[in-house]
């Protein structure tokens, strides 16, 4: 072996003084030793203490690296060395040296420090290189001493000095003696650096911590990654990627790109990528414990061919670490960070802070989107609980299909009535515009319980979803329709009312929320059902309705007029007429003494007519002013008279497509009949000063108590008008020809007024309906009707057992003073107008006063003439 | 070519670092006392950067079923991940000879587990199945020692030097990858017993060796033919007798 020059082997022996002084030195420097705690407290030594002492240029600490057998550089006198300005200065620093080489393990061989002339052991083979280096700038000479720890080298200190006759004696004794202190100054300095720097990651570890553990959001999130990565490296870019719900691709979830510009088309294409989870990178992160430290080119060289790698490269990242985020045993996602070297406990520690904030945003928006969901089934719910018609459903599904699950409604089926078939309820046609003849043909399949997909679906518990391309390859017919919607999944569910299988729902989409799937299928099952059960309410109650009318009918030709009292034989033939003429247009005459109820059989044809949901318009001839009763029928124009100041529509123009009825035709005045006449005959009329001609139709229905044919023949009835009113003559017969009538009659009374008065009548007496029957009733119906009012109101109990009849005797009595003075002509005569008058005015033949008074017809009108007894005294 | 030597401060991980140096490639002695750790991954990752070969010599420091499994397992899945990382080229893995058929021993098991993430790991190796060491002679006969009476079986025993075992672990390291499994071994076979005796009478050990036919191996029922290599093998070059002439310089 090649052996330097090592000049301390035989130091001359120094006088007392000099090693008194040198005692003095190392004492001192012993002392300032022991406070060494860093680097820069060694270094100062170095500059301050010793080279005030003794000669040197400047002085390095090399440390061994045993797990390579280096050492390399550790402390560095930055100011005061020489070289700093050599080309290979930096190369120097960063350099690990082989202990394998004549010239260190000469050093390490050394007993105590070692100097080398440069100039002998630079240019060696093995030599490390800054031997030369420190040549190229004037030094001269290297003195290595060995630093030890625990019976095994540490490193060295290297001193220097460009002086040409070297280190001086005294220096090396120094440096010897002080060589243990500088080992253990040096150790400490080393464990010192390691506490430092464990103290500091524990400070960064849990400043990290109470800032992550106030992130609520990915932006708060965003921020303490942020801060905490800056903090450990200036610089560096870094991108945390979350698993995407379909647990086969990753995204960015939120990143930083360092301090560098970058293409924004990059960025924006980075982001936005969903990247298959194994793609070879992503996964090695997600399965290793441990940091893996990753690098751009091998990467790419390995074949792996994700975009982002391409990416990077052109952005100009190089190398990376990459840590799965993961909560409990769950992965999360990974970290990608811009750093060249892992510290694996600071890095583990962020990530698990990371994974905690991650798993509690994850957490977060779950809650929130269960919120959401929630939130909108709620509106689903009330959307749908108004639906009541198959459209209002059809709105609501579309919405809550496309707004909460962004797809379409494929189909909709239920069940019939039969419990087999299975009738398409509602679908949305525009999902399969693509497939229009197929899907017709599709649709035009009956389906039934049974069949293969629509069985199994309703035999599920939640539901079944079928793969587009998987059916697609097992045959299903089905498939080819659905793959033309290019949509990935047909969702088929069950829809149930409590357990019940209605039908079922079939969606197409590429991924669908079971939550609100099941939420929204349970809403339309209790929809769907709501709705088919009011279709047949509404089917029920329209059937009944029929029902009803038809019974209604019915009632009607049995009983014929409801609301006419009495069911004796005259009132039947009465009925029959009615019946017979209501369908017609035909002008009907009602004929009847007062107060048989001419209005009432009026009303009753109208209401049996094709006209009766237009109302009867009635006219009492006999209530109009004569003047008026030409405009009252016809109507009359503005100004046709003093008084006309607006137009009028008269009572036919008002009755038109409806019926009129004309009652007491008989009072109507000559002039006013011709003018009707023409009406009836022309079937139009002209407006009272107007020109206008305009077209009627009107039933016409008249009524009289006089018996037209007697007026047509006093001339006070036009001939021609009487035949046209006696088409259908319906004549009314009198109460005391229908005495069969009367206890029906009563007790309808008896019913209405005790109903309006608030009485209570109950019963009526057996003597009272034998009392009314005897009476003549010359006021007829109406004459019964106002008595049982009046006995209403006089009676005192519940029942009516008192009838106030009116009592002829009664009415005699204040004539009986005035008979007493009388003579036999007037007595005569009274007796003869009254009973005429009982006998309308009959005075022959069967019925005729002549009969009642026992004398003959001619004998009679004799008795008359003599007596001047006229029509007016009997009419009157 | 840059070798890093997982356990390369231990007894076969010194010697193999020594040797390769020697032929003058940059090896790194990775043990956690050098910084770099396999089971919490410290130092690792800068390690194995741009290096060539790793060789996995590191041992369990407990022999505890539960850990060991442990240990093999998550070193074994970190350094191959690191690997793999790197495009190491040839990762060698020191294995027992036997391991397969010994499972019902909790360290055979935990060994097995090693091999088969090797094999699974798609990075390029060279599982190398070694004898025991002739140093495991002191530990093999304590652990059979009950009081002044060491009981052995009859078990087949063909122990290997440890130099001998670094130079075949330095030689397949410097090889192309076998891709599968080679074994190493003694150059001599004898009974379990017999070498144990010789082993105490050479160091003067007064404790009497008791042979019996139940072929045992650290509490484990084994076969007799377990601890031997079954088909070919690469026999070392140092036998009993020259192991015991070395340890006594």
């Amino acid at each position: 072996m090649k052996r330097a020059k090592i000049p301390a082997v035989e130091l001359p022996s120094p006088s007392t003084a000099i090693l008194e002084q040198e005692r003095k030195v190392l004492l001192e420097l012993g002392n300032d030793i022991t406070r060494v705690r860093e680097k820069n407290d060694l270094l100062t030594l170095f500059k301050q203490r010793i080279k005030g002492l003794f000669y040197i240029s400047h002085t390095i600490v090399t440390l061994i690296d045993y797990k390579d057998e280096t050492y390399t550089p550790f402390l560095l006198d930055n100011e005061g060395s020489p070289i700093r300005s050599h080309a290979r200065y930096q190369e120097m620093v960063r350099s690990h040296f082989s202990l394998n080489e004549p010239f260190i393990q000469a050093v390490l061989r050394a007993d105590g420090p070692i100097s080398f002339l440069l100039e002998d052991i630079m240019d060696k083979p093995q030599s490390p290189p800054f031997l030369r280096v420190n040549y190229e700038k004037g030094v001269r000479e290297i003195l290595m001493t060995k630093l030890m720890k625990e019976g095994k080298p540490l490193g060295f200190i290297h001193t220097y000095t460009d002086k040409p006759e070297g280190f001086s004696d005294e220096f090396r004794s120094v440096m010897k003696g002080i060589a243990p202190q500088l080992s253990s100054a040096v150790s400490n300095i080393i464990k010192n650096e390691e506490v430092l720097k464990k103290e500091k990651e524990k400070s960064f570890l849990l400043d990290f911590s109470s800032d992550i553990a106030t992130v609520r959001t990915k932006v708060e999130l965003r921020r303490a990654v942020g801060a905490a990565i800056r903090k450990l490296k200036q610089k560096s870019g870094y991108v945390i990627r979350r698993i995407n719900e379909d647990g086969t691709t990753m995204s960015p979830y939120i990143y930083d790109l360092g301090i560098q510009q970058h293409d924004q088309k990059i960025i924006n294409a980075l982001e936005q990528a969903r990247y298959l989870i194994n793609d070879g990178l992503q996964d090695r992160v997600l399965n290793s414990p441990i940091p893996l430290l990753l690098n751009v080119e091998r990467e790419i060289q390995r074949g792996i061919t994700s975009t982002y790698l391409q990416n990077w490269k052109a952005m100009g990242f190089r190398n990376f670490v990459g840590i799965r985020l993961r909560n409990g045993e769950a992965n999360l996602g990974i970290l990608l960070l811009e750093i060249e070297e892992i510290n694996v406990q600071l890095l583990q520690g962020i990530c698990a802070q990371i994974s905690i904030a991650l798993a509690n945003i994850i957490a977060n928006e779950q809650i929130i989107r269960t919120q959401d969901e929630q939130a909108f089934l709620l509106k689903f719910s009330n959307d749908i609980t108004q639906a009541r018609t198959k459209l209002d459903l059809q709105n609501a599904i579309s919405t809550v299909l496309d707004k909460a699950l962004h797809t379409k409604l494929s189909m909709i089926r239920v069940i019939d009535d039969d419990g087999i078939h299975m009738p398409a309820f509602m679908y949305d046609s525009t999902l399969f515009t693509k497939a229009k003849v197929d899907f017709d043909k599709m649709m035009a399949n009956p389906i039934t319980i049974g069949e293969i997909y629509t069985s199994q679906v309703l035999a599920s518990k939640d539901g079944l979803v079928f793969n587009v391309e998987e059916e697609l390859k097992s045959g299903n017919a089905y498939a080819k329709l659905w793959k033309t919607t290019g949509l990935k999944n047909m969702y088929g569910l069950p829809l149930r009312v409590s357990d019940k299988n209605i039908g079922t729902i079939w969606l197409l989409a590429d991924r669908l929320s079971q939550l609100l799937l099941k939420g929204i299928c349970a809403q339309i099952s209790i929809a769907i059902a709501n709705i088919r059960a009011n279709e047949k309410l509404v089917a029920y109650k329209k059937q009944l309705e029929v029902e009803n009318d038809y019974l209604k009918e019915q009632i009607k030709t049995i009983y014929n007029f409801s609301e006419i009292i009495g069911g004796g034989d005259q009132m039947q033939k009465v009925y029959r007429l009615m019946s017979l003429v209501a369908d017609s247009n035909t002008t009907v005459l009602v004929l009847g003494e007062t107060g048989t109820g001419k209005e009432l059989i009026a009303r009753a044809i109208h209401n049996a007519s094709p006209r009766k949901d237009k109302l009867m318009v009635k006219v009492n001839c006999a209530a109009l002013p004569a003047n008026l009763i030409e405009s009252e029928l016809f109507g009359h124009e503005r100004g046709a008279f003093t008084g006309a100041i607006d137009r009028r529509i008269g009572k036919f123009e008002l009755a038109n497509h409806s019926s009129l009825f004309l009652d007491e035709i008989g009072e109507l005045p000559l002039e006013a009949q011709a003018k009707l006449l023409r009406v009836i005959q022309e079937r139009e009329l002209e407006r009272v000063g107007g020109k206008q001609i305009i077209k009627i139709d009107v039933r016409l229905i008249a009524a009289t108590n006089r018996n037209l044919e007697e007026e047509v023949k006093a001339g006070r009835f036009r001939a021609d008008l009487y035949f046209r009113l006696n088409v259908f003559p319906i004549s009314l017969p009198p109460l005391r020809e229908r005495v069969e009538d009367i206890e029906a009659l009563t007790h309808f009374f008896v019913q209405k007024y005790s109903r309006n008065t608030g009485r209570k009548i109950r019963k009526v007496a057996p003597k009272v309906i034998q009392q009314l029957r005897s009476y003549t009733w010359p006021g007829n119906v109406r004459e019964l009707e106002h008595l049982i009012e009046r006995s209403i109101l006089l009676a005192t109990d519940g029942t009516l057992d008192d009838v106030y009849i009116p009592q002829p005797a009664e009415t005699e009595r204040p004539g009986q003073a005035y008979l007493l003075n009388r003579s036999l002509e007037e007595v005569e005569r009274g007796y003869i107008i009254e009973t005429l008058k009982r006998c309308t005015g009959k005075i022959s033949g069967a019925g005729g006063a002549a009969e009642i008074l026992g004398i003959p017809g001619n004998t009679l009108h004799s008795k008359m003439k003599k007596l001047g007894i006229s029509k007016s005294d009997y009419f009157a | 070519m840059k070798i890093v030597v997982i356990g390369g401060t231990g007894l076969i991980g010194t010697k193999v670092v020594t040797q390769l140096r020697q032929r003058g490639h940059q090896v790194i002695a990775a043990s956690p006392a050098t910084g770099i750790n396999t089971v919490t991954g410290e130092g690792l990752a800068e390690a194995v950067n741009d290096t060539d070969v790793v060789i996995d010599l590191a041992n369990s420091p407990s022999f505890e079923d539960k850990a060991v499994m442990e240990f093999f397992e998550t070193a074994g899945r970190n350094l191959l991940a690191t690997e793999i990382n790197a495009d190491v080229k040839h990762h060698i893995a020191l294995s027992i000879v036997g391991v397969d058929v010994m499972q019902n021993i909790g360290y055979m098991r935990a060994k097995q587990v090693q091999e088969d993430l090797i094999k699974k790991s798609g990075v390029p190796y060279t599982i190398i199945r070694s004898t025991q060491f002739f140093e495991f002679l002191a530990g093999i006969a304590n652990q059979a020692a009950d009081g002044n009476e060491v009981h052995l079986s009859d078990v087949q025993f063909q122990p290997i030097a440890a130099d001998d075992v670094a130079s075949f672990v330095a030689k397949f390291a410097l090889a192309a990858p076998v891709n599968g499994k080679v074994e190493i071994a003694g150059p001599e076979r004898f009974k379990m017993y017999e070498i144990v005796a010789r082993y105490l009478q050479h160091s003067n050990d007064p404790r009497k060796v008791v042979p019996n036919d139940k072929p045992a191996y650290y509490g484990g029922e084994i076969a007799h033919t377990a601890l031997v290599p079954a088909g070919q093998a690469e026999l070392g070059a140092i036998n009993f007798e020259q192991w015991w002439s070395k340890q006594l310089q």
